[in-house]
């Protein structure tokens, strides 16, 4: 849980003072406790964690279920087509990813917390689903591309400028057939909120995308 | 301003010069003050101190008194020594009277 350098310095500082193991392994867990603690002094955790992983994955879990009836409509009756499926999935698929994205990059640290935030809500609908008709994994289709924009997200950090800003106005074009699904206006105020929710992580990254990168982090411990 | 602890490591680092690194503080602040000074309390410390610009840090040698593992030395830079001299000066001003200062 320390990074290479600072577990040689510490470990280093306990055998020259001659340390206990028991008394080293205090001093090493406080570190490790204070380190954590002092991460979430900043917004980071907070926005990834409380900000994005909660709501983004009550939302994500409707959209699952929406795409998964629109599935299941298909098969069962011919009501449903094909073409209002596909941009329901792609954009579930472009939500989920680019939500995942910016969990994983604004705050690599605390992902392991914005898991959790994210698995919560999760656990929570799974436990209360009673539809009959579709099976509860159906509620976890965002996860898949959530995982792999979030793992993307900890490794590359921002997408370039090319690939996000068209990414962000397709996430943005997808999400105004659905805003018309059933007739409903596109001002309907509670699924124009949930758009706005899902969509304006793409439009971070898109924003990040256009800021220009920092110098690499020299020092031993990063704390992002 | 500097707090108390922060105040201990950047004049322990000073007082140390080219020998000052995480295990040597620790004990020259332990033996100062008479109290126990964490390992987590201190690297978080100097953390904290050098991303004020206070301190800086670097890899230093390994020696087999550290079982070959490598030190971390520090260096008061010269914003930490005036934030030193500020925290100093306002301590011994409003100490000025205290019955403790008198002797």
């Amino acid at each position: 849980m320390l990074e290479r350098d600072e577990r040689e310095v510490v470990l280093g500082d306990l055998i020259e003072a001659g340390e206990g193991t028991w008394r080293a392994m205090l001093a090493v867990l406080g570190l490790i406790l204070r380190r954590e603690a002092q991460v979430w002094k900043f917004w980071r955790p907070w926005i990834a964690a409380v900000g994005l992983s909660v709501p983004c994955s009550f939302l994500l879990m409707g959209a699952s279920l929406s795409v998964s009836r629109g599935l299941q409509n298909i098969y069962v009756s011919s009501h449903a087509s094909w073409t209002s499926v596909v941009p329901q999935a792609l954009l579930l698929a472009g939500w989920s990813w680019t939500g995942g994205f910016a969990v994983g990059s604004v705050s690599r640290r605390t992902l392991w917390v914005s898991a959790v935030s994210c698995l919560v809500p999760c656990i929570f609908c799974l436990s209360r689903f009673r539809v009959e008709s579709i099976s509860p994994a159906c509620l976890l289709l965002f996860l898949a591309p959530a995982v792999w924009g979030a793992s993307d997200g900890v490794r590359i950090g921002r997408i370039k400028r090319v690939s996000a800003i068209p990414l962000a106005l397709a996430v943005t074009l997808l999400t105004f057939p659905t805003l018309h699904i059933h007739g409903e206006p596109w001002w309907n105020p509670p699924r124009w909120l949930i758009a706005l929710t899902l969509t304006w992580p793409a439009w971070y990254l898109a924003a990040m995308s256009t800021k220009t990168p920092q110098e690499p982090d020299t020092r031993h411990w990063e704390t992002r | 301003m500097l707090g108390e602890f922060e105040y201990l490591i950047v004049t322990s680092a000073a007082g140390l010069g080219d020998k000052a690194y995480g295990a040597a503080i620790r004990e020259a602040i332990v033996v100062a003050t008479g109290r126990n000074c964490s390992i987590g309390a201190l690297y978080t410390t100097i953390e904290r101190l050098e991303a004020k610009g206070l301190l800086t840090s670097r890899m230093g040698e390994a020696t087999p008194q550290r079982g070959g593992r490598s030190k971390r030395m520090v260096r008061v830079t010269g914003a930490g020594v005036r934030a030193a001299k500020e925290f100093y000066d306002a301590v011994t001003r409003i100490s000025r009277g205290a019955a403790w200062a008198a002797d």
